[in-house]
C-alpha cells in the first residue's frame, strides 16, 4: 500500500516536473517556432474557441457601437427639434420685421415675457417702459393682429393685459364696417351651438345690432372707436353666432387671429401713432388675415426687400422718363399716382438700441417643448 | 471517483472553459474574471497533482495559443497553480463558500504573479501595478465568480447520494 503511494507519488512529480520543463521550454523558445505551434493548435484544438471569441468580441462592439448609434440618433433628434423651433422663431421675427415696415413709425418692439405666477397667464411683461414712450393703455400688436393692451408701466419695463384677459375690452367692426359691437374675451361655454367646436381662447362680440347678421368667416377688426385701439387692426374671425337672452343685439363667437402660446415678441404702438390714425392700410387685405400675415412677413425678407428696392429703382427710373415727358406719376405698380408724404417723418426706433436680451422663459436648447 | 461524476466534472470544465471564451471577452472588463483557472482549480481538488500539473498544462498552453508573444507562460503558471491546488485541497476545500472564494482568490493571483514572472514583459513599476493592484482585483472578480459558479454547479458537481 505504502509503496503505491510513493509510486503515485513519484509519477505525480514526475509530471509535474515534465510539464514544468515543457512550460519552461515553450517560453524560450524562438518566435517563429512559438508561432508555429500556437497556430497550429489555434487552426484545430482551439479554433472553435477562437470563433467564440471573435462571435463574443463582435457582440461587444456591436453593443457599445449600438449605444454610440443611439445617442447620434438622439442628438439629430434634438438638433431637428431645435431647428424647427428656431425656423418657427426666425419666422415671427420675419413676420414681425414685416409689420415694422408697415407701420413706419410710433412703435417700440419688445419682447413678451411668460410670467409663471399662478393667475397671470393672460398677461406678459414686455421689456419696454415710459423711458421709450410707453403709456398705459397703449395698443399691442403682433404680425396677425391685435394681443392686448398695456396695462402699468415702469421705466423700463411695462406689463400687458392678453385679449384672454377677463378686463379686456376692444371695440369692433366687421371688416366691411358692417357691424359693430364690443369684443370681450369668452368665458364660458353656454350658448354655443354644435357645430363649433369648443376651444379655450376664443372671443366674443357683443351688442352687435340685430339687423346686422354677420356670417362665418367674417373678419373682425379693431374700428377705432374709444381712443384705444386705432381702426383696422385684424382682433379675429367670425365662428358663429351665440345664443343670448337679450333679443335687441347680437352676439357672435369669434375665433381671435392671435393665439397667446405665440406672443413672444410683439409691438407697442406709441400715443402719438394711436391718435387718429387708422392702420387700415397695414393690414390692407383684411378680407383675408393669413394672406396679410404673409404679406407682412414677406415684407421683412430680405430678399422681397431686394425686390421691391430693385422695382422702386425702375419706377424712378420710369417717372423720370414720363416727367420728362409731361406725363403724370405713377407708383411701380401703376395704380395711382405717388403722393409725397411731407408732414412726418419716421422717427428713429428706440427699441433698435436696445441690448439684446435673453427671455427667461425661453426653453433650454433639449428642453421638451 | 464514478464516471458519472468524471462526465459531471467534465461537463463543468467545459463550460466554464466555454464562459471564458464567450462572457469575458464580452464583458470586456479592465479587471477580467478568469474561467480557465476557475476550471483548473475545480478538476485539480478532484485528481491527483500529476493529473492536475496535466490539465494545468493543457488548458494554459490552449490560453497561450492565443498569445504567441507569452507562450508558454500560462501553461507555466496553470501547471503550478493545478498542482498546488491538487496537493492543498485538504486544507482548502472544505464545504465553505468563504474558503472557497479564498481558495479561487489565491490561485488566481498566483498565477497572474507566475504568468507576469514568466512573460518577462513588464518591469518596475509596471510590474508591481500589475501584480499589486490590478491582478487582486482580478483575483476578487475572479473568486466571486467561482463562488457564484460554485454554487449553481453544486448540484452537478456534488450529486448526493441517492
Amino acid at each position: 500500500m505504502a509503496r503505491a503511494v510513493r509510486s503515485g507519488t513519484r509519477v505525480d512529480t514526475v509530471l509535474l516536473v515534465a510539464c514544468c520543463v515543457m512550460a519552461l521550454l515553450a517560453t524560450v523558445l524562438p518566435l517563429n517556432l512559438r508561432e508555429a505551434i500556437a497556430g497550429g493548435l489555434r487552426r484545430t484544438v482551439v479554433a472553435p474557441l477562437v470563433s467564440l471569441q471573435e462571435q463574443a468580441v463582435r457582440g461587444r462592439s456591436a453593443f457599445l457601437s449600438r449605444d454610440e448609434t443611439t445617442s447620434r440618433l438622439d442628438s439629430v433628434a434634438l438638433r431637428n427639434m431645435q431647428l424647427a423651433r428656431l425656423e418657427t422663431e426666425n419666422e415671427r421675427l420675419r413676420a414681425l420685421l414685416g409689420l415694422g415696415r408697415e407701420l413706419q413709425w410710433g412703435f417700440v418692439s419688445a419682447e413678451a415675457l411668460r410670467i409663471a405666477d399662478i393667475g397671470e397667464e393672460h398677461s406678459r411683461t414686455l421689456t419696454v417702459g415710459s423711458r421709450v414712450g410707453v403709456e398705459p393703455k397703449t395698443p399691442v400688436l403682433a404680425p396677425e393682429g391685435l394681443v392686448g393692451m398695456v396695462r402699468t408701466v415702469d421705466p423700463n419695463s411695462s406689463i400687458a393685459i392678453l385679449w384672454t384677459h377677463s378686463d379686456f375690452a376692444a371695440s369692433a367692426m366687421s371688416a366691411d364696417r358692417s357691424a359693430y359691437g364690443i369684443v370681450y374675451p369668452h368665458l364660458s361655454e353656454a350658448g354655443r351651438d354644435e357645430e363649433i367646436p369648443p376651444e379655450r381662447y376664443l372671443l366674443e362680440m357683443r351688442g352687435v345690432a340685430f339687423r346686422s347678421a354677420l356670417k362665418p368667416g367674417t373678419q373682425i377688426v379693431t374700428s377705432g372707436l374709444g381712443g384705444v385701439y386705432p381702426a383696422g387692426i385684424p382682433i379675429g374671425t367670425v365662428l358663429g353666432e351665440l345664443r343670448t337672452s337679450e333679443g335687441w343685439a347680437r352676439t357672435y363667437l369669434v375665433r381671435p387671429a392671435v393665439r397667446p402660446p405665440d406672443v413672444s415678441n410683439v409691438i407697442v404702438l406709441l400715443p402719438k401713432r394711436i391718435q387718429g390714425q387708422s392702420l387700415d392700410r397695414v393690414w390692407r387685405s383684411t378680407a383675408s388675415a393669413d394672406s396679410a400675415a404673409r404679406r407682412i412677413a414677406a415684407a421683412g425678407d430680405s430678399l422681397a426687400r431686394r425686390a421691391a428696392a430693385d422695382s422702386m429703382r425702375a419706377a424712378e427710373a420710369a417717372r423720370r422718363g414720363a416727367d420728362s415727358a409731361g406725363a403724370p406719376v405713377v407708383q411701380p405698380g401703376g395704380a395711382r399716382p405717388v403722393e409725397a408724404d411731407t408732414t412726418r417723418r419716421a422717427p428713429p426706433r428706440g427699441d433698435t438700441l436696445r441690448p439684446p436680451t435673453r427671455r427667461p422663459d425661453a426653453s433650454e436648447p433639449g428642453a421638451r417643448p | 471517483m464514478s464516471w458519472t461524476r468524471s462526465a459531471r466534472a467534465v461537463l463543468a470544465f467545459a463550460l466554464l472553459v466555454l464562459l471564458h471564451y464567450t462572457i469575458r471577452p464580452f464583458l470586456g472588463w479592465r479587471t477580467p474574471v478568469d474561467f480557465l483557472v476557475i476550471a483548473v482549480l475545480l478538476s485539480a481538488v478532484r485528481v491527483r497533482p500529476g493529473a492536475a500539473a496535466l490539465i494545468g498544462f493543457t488548458t494554459g498552453l490552449v490560453a497561450d495559443s492565443l498569445t504567441p508573444s507569452a507562450f508558454g507562460a500560462g501553461a507555466l503558471a496553470m501547471t503550478a497553480v493545478g498542482a498546488a491546488a491538487s496537493w492543498l485541497k485538504a486544507v482548502f476545500f472544505a464545504d465553505n463558500v468563504v474558503l472557497h472564494g479564498f481558495f479561487f482568490f489565491v490561485g488566481k493571483w498566483a498565477f497572474d504573479i507566475v504568468y507576469v514572472t514568466a512573460e518577462r514583459r513588464m518591469h518596475g513599476v509596471e510590474l508591481a501595478t500589475q501584480i499589486l493592484l490590478w491582478s487582486p482585483l482580478s483575483a476578487a472578480a475572479t473568486a466571486i465568480a467561482g463562488v457564484v459558479l460554485l454554487l449553481m454547479l453544486r448540484p452537478v458537481l456534488e450529486p448526493q447520494a441517492a
